[in-house]
């Protein structure tokens, strides 16, 4: 299934801006681990929902790392491991809002 | 192109929202960005009070204007709520309310008179909106302990604004 989300906030910046839409492919348990890189959105027991790059797949678990690309983004020490079976989904495409030096 | 119009989809039925947020405060609040907003709903109301003073109201361009100015007066006015929020949730700590303990009562009016800035073409509501949110800048920069200074916004309606006097 597919979603549209919008982004809020600056942790992936300059990437993805705040105000920036994605489209998101549903995650369903059992298909492959995602690639480090790729951009996922998943649901935070603190955070709320999220959206952050796969940093690394933890080895032997259902789990991985996630990290943003800004110098304030959460820490993916401080989100700890996310479990797969929170992911919503991964993005697979960005609609970027109009950038000033485009 | 394709961004307005999943833009404009978002206006009537919001999406879902993902945060992709800093947690490690990066420490840069202002709240001039609030002030500009709100100071934004004001023009919008002096330009939609203009247009009406005129006699082309029947003109295809006067609904065209005038429904220009409400959607920024609309965005606007919720943008400087939103950005008093960031402040009061994010910056504003207990001994801050314990030293200006008339703040929780300040945001709390900043948030009614901006519903009413979007509701209305108030203008006196919309001036209510500037000058609490001046109120607010005065207090925060005084919790930064950075001296203000009060001057005209140098473009229109050219209202008084409270400023970092550095």
């Amino acid at each position: 299934m597919l979603k549209i989300i919008k982004v809020t906030g600056n942790s992936l910046s300059p990437f993805f801006l705040p105000g920036d839409y994605v489209l998101v492919s549903s995650y369903r348990p059992g298909y492959k681990k995602l690639h480090a890189g790729t951009v996922v959105v998943f649901q935070h027991t603190e955070f709320g929902r999220l959206i952050k790059r796969v940093h690394t797949n933890f080895p032997g678990t259902e789990n991985m790392k996630v990290a943003g690309s800004h110098a304030n983004s959460i820490s993916s020490h401080k989100l700890d491991l996310i479990p797969y079976a929170d992911l919503i989904g991964k993005v697979i495409f960005h609609i970027k809002q109009p950038r000033t030096s485009d | 192109m394709f961004y307005k119009f999943i833009q404009t989809i978002d206006r009537f039925r919001p999406f879902l929202k993902a945060k992709a947020h800093c947690d490690v405060p990066c420490g840069i609040y202002d709240p001039i960005t609030a002030q500009i907003n709100a100071l934004t709903a004001v023009r919008m109301m002096d330009l939609m009070n203009g247009l009406a003073e005129g006699d082309e109201k029947s003109r295809v361009d006067f609904h065209n204007s005038i429904s220009r100015y409400i959607a920024v007066k609309e965005e606007h006015a919720e943008k400087a709520k939103h950005e008093i929020r960031v402040i009061w949730g994010d910056f504003i700590k207990d001994a801050h309310v314990e030293k200006y303990p008339e703040l929780p009562a300040l945001v709390h009016k900043i948030m009614q008179f901006g519903s009413k800035s979007r509701q209305t073409a108030d203008r006196d509501a919309g001036l209510a909106f500037v000058d609490a949110i001046n109120q607010f800048a005065e207090i925060f920069w005084a919790i930064k302990d950075i001296k203000i200074k009060r001057a005209k916004a140098p473009y229109a309606p050219a209202l008084e604004m409270v400023y970092p006097d550095l």
